[in-house]
């Protein structure tokens, strides 16, 4: 058949890898201004806009969505072409899939600076960016589908399939989890109220790592790492079983962020029984990247590139099989809530994630170029003092890890806790964060040399924009499949059949765990006592979900002696039936705030306690890392929100009485003046109207009613 | 495959394993190596791991709930509510003056109770410790109940789940130490004065 000549568009793929490096170094310099932050609470620099639980979101999204997911387009970019033998599908695709994705990341890091957020980890971003995201994401899905069509080969390679999952389950998991009613331009509440909204969050959450981090990268990692090593891919069959069981068991797996929660006992089960499932399916990745690699280990002594691949797959093969491990009971009951799943994540992203962005960008900016990488010598350099970085960054965390858990669950021989003030156990860790902070360090001097060394290479080569390539057009074929043609080879010649056939692979988990939540009633029993929240609270809770307090308080007393012992009685499904979004947090900088309410509890304080400690937490307790909140005390709550807020509430199904919303604010004031008063006869002067009163409203609410059920404990039975 | 691709297969040079004929993309070949054994029977010992779960937590049940086993390890833990019963007679107690329990119970001020009452008992969420005027009652005694029982309603919370009756009277020794005391920005009385 005659041959075609076509051109490659390189300058879409080199205008991502330039915005990957440089949202590379912001992401990663806000995550070490965080770590420095438990050194020296002070690096808030006691303005709102830097604060640990507004920047915290800036740091994950931007490493997450604008260094990896730039670096995800670029080698797709790349990769999709010259397998496809075919140009993007349409350039104004290409410009606008990039345009609007470098937008959305400007608008997610104003947006978090201000406080404008879900409150939904990973998935901060408000109702109109959600929607931005959204569509450029179309915009890409379009354009890649169109490629594949048009393309001159045959059958679809494994790198294209991983891209189709990714595609699929990625707007599947933003659309379902992002579902809210707008309040306002800048506020919604979800349509999910607590043990639901943590299901789909979490659903999201895992998937958003397995879907964005996992299959777009095993993506790139079968094409760039055979294309490096000159070496054929060790077994199709591998690929084929291990790309299938992965994406069907993934989505299964979310559950296992919410162990031992107030998530039903069977979905719990779920998450641990699928995410041990996916240790083969992940490791088929590192085995067929590891033994595509026979005959050309001396290489890999050689090649910066091929350095820098094994690392990424190694480091996914034990973050591959720590998920698991920490997916079971066993070891959740220890790793969670601590800098276990944060080492777990940075050995995720600077191991598996950033090592393998950095062996596609010097793999394919010297080609681009048409030169050579400036300096070997160089890359070396970066890829020892990144490796090193990792350690320093991840020993320590562990460590630290066990020995929080140690210190929290530690009784003394008379039965009571050994450290009850949380603070110790945090006090005890200062060293472990310093060494973490040094990795980070490390991590990012070798960013900066890996970007030098890149901007050398540019200097010395010639940008090459269209790069001509040729093929014969694809010849025509019968759609039904051949006698002896396999089922799976006929499917990698359909494309949109593929797609569909991944789509339901990847909507069975999902549907199965969701649905019964909302179906079944049993799974999340009422209690007689929960009631909604006051307005004077709910704009409270809207101010604890603009500060990020989820960043480092969790709201979920874990069944266990030494938590129930340390806060109170465990959580309960139906407690958080009006919280819209559940705040169960992930992590404890500071200690769980579910029971702070309790006024019998041992977690009690009063309102001057909150009032002096929002002012400035290192006067109560020197050792804190908790940063001030002092413009609370200035700032006034925004009453014209107040009834907009009840009636979306009440659209959510929370039974707050018809017409509450026009008299809303005048049981906002009453309720405030009562707080107001309680402070001045401590001898503080705090007008009603101030945040400060709604924020302190809203703790003193915490656990207040299921307390009030008077439920003993252990009366509540779970079979 | 064998029978569509007619072709005879090339060989990789390297290892000598089968390549498969009409798989290249990019000039991108792979090989016809069947799954690793170890990797099969990885993948069926966890699915096996996961069946055997599931019935035995999901199925069956004899395997324990969370809510099974926060009550199995409250039992063994062997939990009543430690501590006192009823409140003393404060007349009844004299506070301790040893060094050694002063010390003790400083240590435990300075954990527990400086976080309200500051660290030289000047009080600020607290009231102020070291002045002549007390809310709950002036002697050694009474102090030993506060602490014990607290008043909730005033942001005291009682100690008695957190402190064995032994550091409540080092503690409240301490406490007694600091009357009479000059710590900086004192809080204002608050209370009856004392007699």
């Amino acid at each position: 058949m005659e041959n075609q000549t076509f051109y490659y568009d390189n300058k879409i793929v080199k205008n991502f890898a330039y915005a990957t490096l440089f949202w590379g170094v912001i992401g990663m310099v806000v995550g070490l201004l965080l770590a420095l932050q438990f050194i020296w609470p002070a690096l808030t620099f006691g303005i709102p806009y830097t604060t640990f639980g507004r920047i915290r979101p800036i740091h994950t999204n931007a490493v997450i969505f604008a260094f990896v997911g730039n670096g995800m387009f670029t080698g797709i970019y790349y990769s999709l072409q010259r397998l496809c033998k075919a140009r993007m599908f349409n350039d104004l695709l290409s410009k606008i899939n990039f345009w609007g994705w470098q937008l959305i990341i400007v608008c997610a890091a104003l947006t978090f600076a201000f406080g404008i957020t879900t409150g939904k980890e990973y998935a901060e971003l408000e109702w109109p960016i959600d929607i931005l995201v959204a569509v450029i994401w179309i915009v890409f899905g379009w354009n890649m589908i169109g490629t594949i069509i048009k393309r001159r080969t045959g059958h679809i390679y494994v790198a294209i399939w991983f891209y189709i999952a990714t595609f699929v389950t990625i707007a599947v998991l933003h659309v379902t989890n992002s579902l809210a009613i707008p309040v306002g331009l800048f506020k919604s509440y979800p349509i999910y109220a607590g043990v639901q909204d943590a299901l789909v969050q979490w659903w999201y959450g895992h998937n958003a790592v397995a879907f964005f981090l996992t299959t777009p990268f095993l993506g790139l990692m079968y094409y760039f790492l055979p294309k490096a090593a000159n070496r054929p891919i060790f077994s199709y069959k591998l690929s084929i079983v291990h790309f299938w069981a992965l994406i069907f068991l993934y989505i299964w797996a979310g559950p296992h962020h919410l162990l031992y929660s107030a998530l039903p006992n069977w979905a719990q089960s779920l998450g641990v029984v699928f995410s041990v499932m996916l240790i083969a399916p992940s490791w088929g990745g590192m085995v067929n990247g590891l033994l595509t690699l026979r005959g050309a280990w001396d290489r890999v002594r050689e090649d910066p590139v091929l350095k820098f691949m094994v690392v990424a797959v190694t480091a996914y093969g034990m973050s591959t099989f720590e998920g698991p491990m920490m997916s079971t009971k066993t070891v959740n009951a220890i790793s969670h809530f601590t800098d276990w799943t944060v080492g777990h994540a940075h050995i995720g992203a600077l191991g598996w994630n950033g090592f393998l962005t950095f062996a596609v960008l010097y793999y394919l900016i010297p080609r681009i170029f048409q030169t050579h990488l400036f300096s070997r010598k160089i890359a070396n350099l970066h890829f020892w003092i990144a490796t090193l970085g990792i350690i320093f960054y991840a020993v320590p965390l562990y460590w630290g890890a066990i020995t929080q858990a140690s210190m929290w669950k530690e009784f003394t021989a008379a039965g009571f806790l050994k450290y009850p003030n949380f603070l110790e156990t945090v006090t005890q860790l200062k060293p472990m964060y310093a060494t973490r902070a040094i990795g980070g360090g490390l991590y990012i001097v070798g960013i900066v040399l890996g970007i030098y060394n890149l901007i050398l290479t540019i200097k010395a080569g010639k940008f090459l924009p269209e790069e001509a390539a040729s093929a014969p057009a694809l010849a025509k074929i019968a759609g039904k499949r051949g006698s002896g043609e396999g089922v799976h080879r006929w499917l990698e010649r359909r494309p949109v059949q593929f797609t569909i056939v991944a789509l339901v692979a990847i909507l069975i988990g999902g549907l199965i765990e969701i649905v019964p939540l909302y179906l079944v009633k049993t799974n999340i029993p009422t209690i007689a006592s929960v009631k909604p929240y006051t307005p004077l609270e709910l704009q409270g809770r809207d101010i604890y979900v603009r500060e990020g307090c989820y960043t480092c308080h969790s709201q979920q007393v874990r069944p266990f002696r030494s938590e129930t012992e340390r806060y109170g009685e465990y959580a309960k499904a139906g407690e958080y039936v009006y919280d819209h979004p559940f705040q169960w947090g992930s992590k404890r900088n500071g200690p769980d705030l579910s029971r702070e309410g309790v006024v019998s509890g041992r977690q009690y304080k009063p309102n001057s306690w909150h009032f002096n400690h929002m002012l400035n937490p290192q006067r109560l307790n020197e050792q804190s890392i908790m940063p001030s909140y002092k413009w609370l005390i200035t700032d006034d709550l925004d009453l014209s929100t107040t009834a907009k807020k009840i009636r979306v509430m009440q659209f959510l199904g929370v039974p707050y009485p018809d017409g509450f919303d026009k008299i809303a604010n005048d049981d906002l004031l009453l309720q405030a003046k009562g707080i107001a008063d309680d402070l001045k006869s401590q001898g503080i002067q705090v007008e009603p109207t101030k945040e400060i009163i709604a924020m302190i409203a809203y703790l003193q609410r915490l656990g207040k009613d299921v307390h009030a059920a008077g439920m003993p404990t252990a009366t509540i039975t779970g079979k | 495959m064998e029978i569509n691709e007619h072709k005879a297969f090339d060989k990789d040079e390297l290892t000598g394993d089968k390549l498969l004929s009409g798989h290249e993309y990019d000039n991108i070949r792979e090989l016809d190596n069947n799954l690793p054994k170890w990797w099969v029977w990885l993948f069926i010992i966890t699915i096996v791991w996961s069946v055997v779960y599931i019935f035995l937590f999901d199925v069956i049940k004899v395997a324990p709930y969370q809510q099974q086993e926060w009550k199995n390890e409250m039992a063994a833990a062997g939990v009543v509510a430690p501590g006192q019963s009823a409140p003393v007679d404060p007349a009844s107690l004299v506070a301790l003056t040893d060094q050694a329990s002063l010390d003790a119970g400083k240590e435990i001020w300075m954990k527990q109770c400086k976080v309200c009452h500051l660290e030289g008992g000047q009080g600020l969420v607290g009231p102020n410790l070291t002045d002549n005027f007390s809310i709950h009652g002036c002697t050694y005694g009474d102090v030993v109940n506060t602490i014990t029982f607290g008043a909730p309603e005033k942001g005291m919370i009682s100690w008695k789940t957190q402190l064995t009756d032994d550091q409540i009277k080092k503690v409240a020794s301490f406490v007694m130490t600091l009357k009479g005391t000059t710590p900086p920005n004192p809080k204002a009385p608050q209370g009856e004065p004392c007699k």
